[in-house]
């Protein structure tokens, strides 16, 4: 009998169009907790190094948590694990929405997919069956069109569908899965992943539910975490979605600004989530089971950039094809974002890469030679929207942005170099690094899927946020120094910021309600009583950390087999350089290495190379990756 | 009764239900619904109580209770015809696919867990002569929607 979970991997072969459903093991389950903890395990084991993550050989899980799909308020997530078309490293990208909670619902934890289908398929998964049926007449679809045409060919209005848009069938590099219309598994090209397997969508329903071990004990804690959040901290992600952030951080100097070259913009107050919710929200939406329901619902009624009702954009995407372009037109905006949601598209390498043209094209890098003629000047909503647009279906100079901005640099020359602001190829999101935290810089350095602030945890709760998450009695530094000091309490801090995070991650839940303290965010303390009465194990905050501790290594030691060292943990140039202007002006990053030293020695890891020690990994009982050399 | 205008879609009603009625939490095991659909729509559905099925049902195991005025399903009674499911003009009443049972909302004994822990406030647990009008203000206005 399995509490909390399923207990049940679906293993499906798309070459030879066959599956088998597979028995989970409790223990090993368990050392993991499951969710990117398992996934990780299981690709590691499975994927060996070097493999073209658009080959047949590749493999892609589909993970869910502990929580994920129960009513403990963070259960509405699920992790798509793989390796990243994009930047060649482990990469997992989370979710919300109702497909984690409905895979669980019809079964299953876990699903594994392998091989390449010889014609376009997408995988049924309802209440314990499993088809893989035909989708000829979906590929070209967009998101909208695909999520509606099987809505009335299964005759279910309450199905999930995670499918890919033009923008995956095409290849683009940064494509995603976009699951209900709206919510995207964003980061690091799973869109392209799927359409490289003739893969078009994932679509599930279930009425199986969750068995809860100890329903009275597990009522009490999810009241608890209920009473917690009344009191949570960042009080405008539920009233004004993370777009609230737009005004905030204008204000303090870190939003990026025209490809990070700034961190100020002028007309900030035009894009902000007051406008936003004043203007175009029809309503607020939730993730399943979500309490906060940060989820905007909003449309553009009329005018050139006319959008239907759709889900978005979040602060990311504003300040992507907002500032990051110099573009101060909401409505330009909204429609970008619109046009990723129905392509299958990252918003944010989408509005990166325009941005990196935008910012070549001032330098006379691209010219109108290469654009067809078109200027790729600042502050053109217009330009902007059709280049999204190109984006998708690669066309003309679209193919090249198609890539990413680390392949477009080396294209372009070491004059470019400069404008090109990812790490390990995945472009940066809407985070200054030099400004708004330094431990976030250290993150960008160090996170397994590249230039990331999300994954596991964004950094800036500890220092800018002022915040312990429950993690000042497993030994986090506390007070922080203030937040431009680089000195190695950094270093040491981010190993508990990490671990917090990835704690998160393995249960399947969203991020977001672990910023906090005791009595205002779910802490690991408050984590383990809900899942002990879930799943009956008794689980406590230090397993938990164990186990994030465990997961955390294991993607450290993916990437390492795939060639990344210490040498492929650093920072684009630009950060080197004082900030030019705004709240923020003359910051820049200068101690990345200090902060790397004392972060590598924190988490037990050479410093030499960066990567945990055959020592460090025998003490979490991962044998299994040591590597032969 | 469930208010459309602030529901988020977020089932947590659906979860806090079959959590408290049968120790799991199965959205398809719960007796309030949500509905979502697009675009942005989101309606939770409660019963009103109506009493309709009280009289169809051949066992009489569908009676008012004298506390809550709630109708509610009589155990040794029910035999699971689904005759109730049948005449329920909102289709909130279920046959239970575990107990085989007629299952539907018996407003917790008058604290209703749902009610309790809607974080939008979308469903309340009203006195009568208010939610006799906020119900006239929801179907007048369901039926000026389909109008416009």
């Amino acid at each position: 009998m399995w509490y909390g979970f399923a207990g049940k991997l679906l293993r499906v072969n798309l070459t030879s169009g066959e599956f088998k459903v597979e028995e989970l093991d409790k223990n090993e389950l368990r050392k993991y907790m499951g969710c990117v903890g398992y996934a990780a395990k299981l690709l590691y084991q499975e994927m060996p190094a070097g493999i073209d993550p658009l080959a047949p050989e590749a493999k892609v899980v589909l993970a869910t948590g502990a929580v994920t799909g129960t009513s403990c308020p963070s259960g509405g997530s699920y992790e798509v694990c793989y390796k990243s078309p994009l930047t060649g490293t482990w990469n997992q990208a989370r979710s919300g929405g109702a497909f984690g909670p409905k895979l669980k619902y019809a079964g299953f934890d876990f699903v594994v997919i392998e091989g390449k289908a010889k014609e376009p398929v997408y995988i049924y998964i309802h209440d314990g069956k499993v088809e893989i049926k035909a989708a000829k007449h979906l590929w070209g679809l967009n998101v909208e069109e695909t999520t509606d045409t099987l809505i009335r060919e299964l005759d279910d209005p309450e199905i999930s569908v995670a499918t890919i848009g033009q923008a995956g069938e095409n290849g683009v590099l940064y494509a995603a899965l976009i699951n209900d219309r709206g919510r995207a598994a964003g980061r690091g090209g799973i869109g392209a992943v799927f359409g490289s397997k003739n893969l078009k969508a994932v679509v599930v329903n279930g009425r199986g539910g969750i068995k809860v071990a100890r329903p009275k004990e597990f009522a009490a804690a999810i009241e608890k975490a209920e009473q917690w959040l009344k009191n949570y901290p960042l009080g405008s992600i539920p009233t004004l979605g993370t777009v609230g952030l737009v005004s905030l951080n204008n204000s303090l100097g870190i939003l990026p600004t025209k490809n990070f070259q700034e961190t100020y913009f002028e007309k900030a107050d035009q894009i902000s989530g007051e406008v936003l919710n004043r203007k175009y929200q029809i309503k607020r939406r939730a993730c399943y089971g979500c309490s906060f329901a940060c989820g905007r619902y909003t449309s553009v009624i009329s005018g050139k950039y006319a959008t239907p009702p759709m889900e978005g954009p979040e602060y990311e995407t504003v300040d992507m094809f907002g500032p990051i372009c110099g573009v101060d037109d909401l409505e330009a905006i909204i429609r970008a974002n619109y046009l990723c949601n129905v392509y299958g598209l990252d918003t944010v390498s989408t509005g990166m890469s325009i941005g990196f043209s935008m910012e070549c094209y001032e330098k006379g890098l691209l010219t109108e030679k290469d654009t067809e003629g078109m200027p790729l000047r600042w502050g053109d909503g217009e330009v902007m929207v059709k280049l999204v647009e190109k984006i998708a279906h690669r066309e003309g100079i679209c193919e090249f942005l198609a890539q990413g901005v680390k392949r477009m640099a080396e294209q372009l020359g070491p004059a470019a170099e400069e404008a090109a602001i990812h790490v390990k190829g995945l472009e940066l999101p809407a985070h200054e690094p030099r400004s708004e935290s330094k431990v976030l810089a250290l993150q960008y350095a160090v996170s397994p899927r590249g230039g990331c602030h999300m994954h596991p945890n964004w950094a800036s709760t500890w220092d800018f946020g002022q915040l312990d998450c429950g993690m000042k009695e497993f030994g986090m530094p506390w007070p922080p120094k203030e937040v431009q000091d680089e000195s190695p309490q950094k270093g040491i801090a981010y190993r508990y910021v990490a671990l917090q995070g990835e704690i998160s991650e393995i249960l399947g839940a969203c991020i977001f309600y672990s910023w906090g303290t005791e009595g205002s965010c779910i802490t690991p303390q408050l984590y383990a009583e809900i899942v002990s009465s879930l799943t009956g194990w008794d689980v406590t905050a230090e397993e938990l950390m164990l186990a994030a501790e465990r997961s955390w290594n294991l993607k450290r030691c993916f990437n390492a087999r795939e060639g990344f060292n210490r040498e492929h943990d650093k920072l684009p140039k630009r950060f080197t350089k004082a900030i030019p202007n705004g709240p923020a002006k003359g910051i820049k990053v200068v101690n990345l290495d200090v902060m790397l030293d004392a972060y590598y020695e924190a988490m037990g890891w050479d410093r030499a190379t960066g990567n945990p020690t055959p020592e460090k990994l025998k003490e979490l009982g991962l044998e299994f990756a040591i590597m032969a050399s | 009764m469930g208010d459309p205008s602030l529901c988020t879609g977020c089932h947590r009603c659906e979860m806090w239900c079959s959590l408290t009625k049968y120790g799991e939490i199965n959205p398809s095991r719960s007796n309030v619904y949500v509905v979502r659909r697009e675009p942005a729509v989101d309606v939770p559905v409660v019963c009103i109580q109506c009493g309709l099925c009280i009289n169809v049902c051949p066992t009489g195991a569908l009676k008012r209770d004298k506390k809550t005025m709630a109708v509610v399903v009589d155990k040794e009674k029910c035999v699971g015809c689904g005759m109730c499911t049948n005449v329920c003009p909102i289709g909130v009443l279920r046959i239970d696919k575990e107990t085989k049972m007629a299952a539907k909302c018996d407003l917790c004994g008058g604290s209703p867990a749902c009610a309790a822990h809607c974080p939008q406030n979308a469903i309340r647990y009203e006195v009568a002569n208010k939610a006799a009008a906020k119900r006239r203000e929801l179907w007048a206005m369901a039926h000026a929607v389909r109008n416009r």
